[in-house]
């Protein structure tokens, strides 16, 4: 009997550090210092809230449009938080990548007063979303109708708390269905280039063709 | 209660509020502000209470009680920490402590978690009798009269958490720090839904035409709402696009400026018969409620903000938003999204343009803001931050909490 799969959701609340930056020199002396959970919500949760724009992380989207240091902003969004092992990593390269830029331009602006960045963290509270799913046609039909942050908590926090290799979704669709083909899929979607909306319609997609095939194997008219 | 907002508030909000009303049940909760009716706080704990004590919590709701002399010296504090030099005695901080006392001696601050809302009542922390104490901090302390907050800060502390609505609005405590935006109540007067019959009454008794696009701004006659900015927009706009422009609000009662501000869009106004200036008496909450449904495009164009609750109460009806990028108003409008952040007059006039020679964006902007605001602006997601925030009070120091 294969394993069913829970539907989870998640609720963040956030807290503040009382630490803030209002230049890049200050954002550095800050990112030493702050807890792992401030940098882990500045960069995995940044997809939490649902309007991806031009940037992956909360420090990118501040130096892109706060202080408009457009160069800084590419690069700290193409720094991929699922790459590190741990958060000192994480903060050691989000460092590095402001160290490089303030020896190329010494002499950043400041941020207008009340842009200044604040860092927080979060307490996450997870309960159970009311749903299991016992096979594929379950499960599309939970996903089609899942809340966002159930998507976020199993898409993203997935993979800090899976040691940043996979997602509760693929796994399940590989270990617990043995479907390693869709879970393959799941897995291909990047994680950087959608909104929570957009990655539920390319998992349905990729199940929804899967359970047709699967019906028309088992000579299911439809 | 709840019930109202079955189809209405997110699904797993409910859903974290039957968990966590299992978890909590039967323990207390008690609330303290200083005044039971106008204002914002009021306003929600009427609400909240309830929903509360529906949940299976014991929940109360005390206020307390001072003469002139204490709401002076209070409305001086609130000024300060908003960043108005003002002047606060020591004298005037004893009679403050003692109002306190007073009170103390009198209300029943005995429970399980307490929420002690704004600076009138924090004294109360020196008479714990045990229980979680968290003060709830509604006003912009971002910049504030330092030497006001270094004094009140002397309560603050002793608090085991302080609440914000915004993280900009908060100042370093030594405390833990949660951040706990305001919310609208989706089924009050306010922001219900209104018969097409019930708007249409309120445009003609209003003598307000709706063959034209309908620009609005709801707000007090305040500088800082900037009435003299929206009529620039309004006339900027209006080359290419025919349209009127309503100013809804009403003095501010304890702003001296109030009338000043007010003959000043007036003259301002002039003889444009397409400007139309509502004064509206307090609890006009039906007739704002259909002037925001009757809007094209809401804004609120402020040039320094509190939260401005009223950015949501619009999008909520589906309006895009203009609005200042100032106070909590940043929070509420994304970009491009659900509407626009505007810098300049200019800036204003060029989004009610694009908005209004784009009907289908405007709608699209619209329903999404809908969208966010039920995710994040209502009431139901206040308590549940509220009771997520005393059940993180009981398992300090974990950042994740299985229910």
């Amino acid at each position: 009997m294969p394993k069913s799969f829970e539907f989870k959701q998640c609720v963040t609340l956030l807290k503040s550090t009382g630490k803030k930056a209002g230049n890049l020199r200050e954002l550095k002396d800050a990112l030493a210092q702050v807890s792992d959970g401030a940098i882990a919500h500045h960069t995995y949760q940044y997809f939490l809230k649902g309007h991806i724009l031009e940037y992956t992380n909360d420090f990118a989207h501040w130096a892109g449009e706060s202080i408009e240091e457009r160069a800084l902003a590419e690069r700290l969004s193409n720094i991929d938080p699922y790459a590190y092992a741990s958060i000192q990593d994480l903060r050691r390269d989000l460092i590095g990548a402001i160290d490089d830029h303030l020896t190329a331009f010494p002499e950043p602006r400041d941020a207008m007063p009340g842009d200044e960045f604040h860092f927080n963290e979060t307490v996450m509270l997870v309960f159970p979303a009311g749903v299991r799913a016992r096979n594929l046609a379950e499960f599309l039909m939970a996903m089609k109708y899942a809340e966002a942050s159930t998507l976020y908590y199993h898409f993203y926090d997935a993979r800090v708390r899976l040691g940043n290799k996979t997602d509760d979704f693929s796994q399940w669709l590989e270990d617990g269905m043995e479907k390693p083909e869709v879970a393959a899929r799941v897995r291909s979607i990047d994680p950087f280039m959608h909104t929570l909306e957009t990655i539920r319609e390319r998992i349905v997609d990729a199940v929804e063709e899967e359970v047709k095939r699967d019906m028309e194997s088992a000579g299911v008219p439809q | 209660m709840i019930d109202e907002y079955k189809n209405i508030a997110p699904k797993g909000d409910l859903m974290l509020l039957g968990k966590l009303g299992e978890t909590l049940r039967s323990r207390s909760f008690l609330h303290v502000n200083s005044t039971r009716e106008g204002g914002g706080v009021a306003e929600i704990l009427h609400r909240m209470i309830p929903i509360l004590r529906e949940l299976g919590i014991d929940a109360r709701w005390e206020v307390i009680e001072g003469d002139a002399r204490f709401f002076d010296i209070t409305k001086k504090i609130h000024n300060a920490l908003q960043g108005n030099e003002e002047i606060m005695t020591e004298q005037m901080w004893a009679y403050h402590g003692e109002v306190n006392e007073r009170n103390a001696k009198k209300l029943n601050l005995e429970a399980d978690a307490v929420l002690i809302h704004d600076p009138q009542p924090a004294a109360l922390i020196h008479y714990r009798k045990g229980g979680i104490w968290m003060w709830r901090c509604h006003i912009d302390a971002s910049g504030p009269h330092m030497a006001v907050w270094n004094a009140l800060k002397r309560h603050c502390e002793k608090y085991d958490a302080a609440v914000f609505s915004v993280a900009k609005f908060a100042r370093a405590l030594p405390v833990e720090e949660f951040i706990i935006p305001p919310s609208i109540d989706p089924v009050s007067e306010k922001n219900r839904e209104l018969t097409a019959g019930e708007i249409d009454e309120a445009a003609n008794r209003f003598g307000i035409s709706r063959d034209r696009p309908v620009l609005l701004q709801v707000s007090r006659f305040d500088r800082f709402k900037d009435p003299i900015g929206v009529i620039k927009a309004y006339r900027m706009a209006k080359k290419y696009n025919d349209c009127v422009l309503v100013l809804a609000g009403s003095p501010a009662s304890d702003d001296p400026e109030g009338e000043a501000v007010l003959n000043e869009v007036r003259e301002y106004a002039s003889d444009d018969r397409d400007i139309i200036i509502l004064l509206l008496p307090a609890f006009s909450d039906r007739d704002i409620n259909a002037l925001q449904r009757m809007a094209t495009v809401v804004l609120q164009k402020s040039l320094k903000e509190g939260f401005g609750l009223t950015v949501s109460e619009a999008m909520w009806k589906e309006k895009p938003v203009l609005g200042g990028a100032v106070g909590g108003i940043p929070l509420q409008v994304v970009h491009g999204v659900n509407g626009f952040l505007v810098h300049s007059t200019e800036g204003a006039a060029f989004r009610i343009r694009q908005l209004l020679t784009n009907p289908a964006m405007a709608k699209r902007m619209g329903e999404r803001g809908k969208e966010y605001v039920r995710t994040n602006f209502l009431i139901t997601r206040q308590v549940r931050d509220y009771l997520s925030m005393w059940y993180a009070m009981e398992h300090r120091g974990k950042r994740v909490l299985d229910l």
